[in-house]
């Protein structure tokens, strides 16, 4: 399956970056006292009520779950290498990176690896055939697909999975088409693993 | 916005708030942002070449049906200056005829077809407020532009000769600094023109919009401004002085919600930001 990773970071946003001091008051719970702010909630900002519930919806599909951090960084991670969101492949590859997943994982997640090697385990393989499935597909998936996520997956698994990609998906069209770049930090942590 | 009937009274978070005090009753419309005056410390940059940023009639009325219907008390119009607008005193006696409603206003372009269409807020529950800063016409003028005082001197008594209600708006660097005798000048001329101590409010100057450029006020944020359900063209704000212009850019600091349509969005997002402010924030200053 082709994956496209987008241009490197570094470029200008398409929209201003709500700065700390202009941050709206549903806003202001995101952005902490000091920091760095994401460039998705200093988007967001600009619509504060998006922003007050579109944050707690993604930290909620994304985060840990019931699935574990592992297996959602897998699936954030190759959900935004299949969709070509440069933002999200470099940000979660250095989290994916700081979550436990190895270099070689990483590397053939976004499609400059081959996947079998890295990945031994049968759970795994079943997950990324099914990510694959929901980020790259249309229409239903594939029978045989399905008869393979269900014998590794139970319903709510499964259903947290799922929606962790489609969810993957969402940001990577809007972090995507809004060109939100990627911190200065990032890129270094990438730098001294040998990501781009 | 959830509700549920007790004791004959509909129920709401919102109606609950401002039934408690912890919102104002009042919906705030921003009618527009330009104005025929410049003066130093405008929230809004306000001037004639400015862009307009008017919210439109036809908004306001939608907006305040639906204020009305939500639970709000009382409309308050404010801008720039809304009697540029040709519709303004239709639109405020039509406001009028439904809740108390105050509109801001310099009172510099009431000429007598301006007056003749204001005659129909007589009897109403309306009070036009107008700005005056200075018992003397020289140091008025200063911060409000030539011949404000001399207009405003002269259309005070129009308006209370035909019965619509004025009060007199006095906004000060530092009102607790102010001269005594100074004031006690003021106050002799708002009564002599009709205004009565209760209609004269005296308020500080807000560092907000040109106030920063020059210098000048308090600071006025969340802490300090008391929640008042303010509504623009670009969007629903926290107070009437929350939607500042400085540099050209709004202000979106005090911003509550980008939509303002349907206006339960933008009164429950207030309501929210009132409820998970931290207990024991009683720095407000009262500003209004």
């Amino acid at each position: 399956m082709s994956v496209t990773h987008g241009r490197p970071g570094g470029r200008r946003a398409v929209v201003e970056l709500v700065p700390r001091d202009q941050a709206p008051l549903l806003a202001r719970r995101f952005y902490g006292e000091h920091g760095p702010v994401s460039p998705i909630t200093a988007s967001l900002a600009h619509v504060p009520e998006l922003l007050d519930v579109a944050l707690p919806f993604i930290d909620a599909a994304l985060g840990p779950g019931t699935l574990g951090e592992r297996l959602k960084e897998i699936a954030v991670l190759r959900t935004s290498a299949l969709l070509g969101c440069r933002y999200c492949v470099q940000t979660h590859t250095a989290v994916a990176l700081d979550s436990g997943l190895t270099a070689a994982e990483v590397r053939a997640l976004r499609g400059e690896a081959e996947l079998a090697p890295a990945f031994g385990a049968a759970r795994d393989r079943a997950a990324i055939a099914w990510i694959d499935a929901v980020a790259s597909g249309r229409g239903p998936v594939d029978g045989v697909l399905r008869e393979l996520a269900s014998t590794h997956f139970d319903d709510p698994e499964l259903v947290e999975l799922t929606m962790a990609v489609t969810s993957t998906a969402m940001l990577n069209r809007y972090c995507s088409s809004l060109a939100l770049p990627t911190s200065a930090r990032t890129l270094a942590r990438l730098a001294r693993a040998g990501f781009k | 916005m959830s509700a549920e009937v007790t004791a004959g009274t509909l129920s709401t978070p919102l109606v609950d708030a401002i039934a408690a005090g912890r919102i104002s009753g009042r919906v705030w419309f921003y009618s527009n942002y330009h104005c025929n005056l410049r003066c130093s410390y405008c929230l809004t940059e306000s001037a004639p070449q400015v862009q307009h940023r008017e919210l439109g009639r036809e908004a306001i009325t939608e907006r305040s049906r639906e204020a009305e219907e939500l639970g709000f008390t009382a409309f308050g119009v404010t801008g720039g200056e809304p009697f540029v607008l040709d519709y303004m005193p239709e639109l405020i006696a039509e406001l009028g005829r439904r809740l108390p409603t105050i509109v801001l206003s310099n009172a510099t372009l009431f000429n007598a077809r301006r007056l003749r269409e204001l005659e129909p807020l007589a009897d109403l529950p309306v009070h036009v407020q107008i700005s005056l800063d200075h018992p003397d016409p020289v140091e008025n003028d200063e911060m409000r532009g030539p011949e404000n005082f001399r207009k405003v001197v002269e259309a005070v008594p129009k308006l209370k000769e035909r019965g619509i209600g004025v009060r007199i708006a006095t906004t000060l660097e530092d009102p607790a600094a102010v001269d005594p005798e100074e004031r006690e000048r003021l106050c002799e001329l708002h009564r002599a023109l009709g205004v009565p101590d209760e209609d004269h409010v005296v308020r500080p100057i807000v560092h907000r919009g040109r106030a920063v450029s020059n210098d000048m006020g308090l600071p006025a944020g969340f802490e300090q401004l008391e929640p008042e359900l303010t509504v623009t063209r670009d969007g629903a704000f926290y107070s009437p002085f929350a939607p500042t212009v400085l540099g050209g850019r709004l202000d979106t600091d005090l911003l509550v919600t980008r939509a303002t349509s349907p206006l339960s969005t933008a009164a429950d997002a207030l309501v929210r930001i009132v409820d998970r402010a931290p207990p024991g924030n009683d720095a407000r200053i009262g500003i209004r």
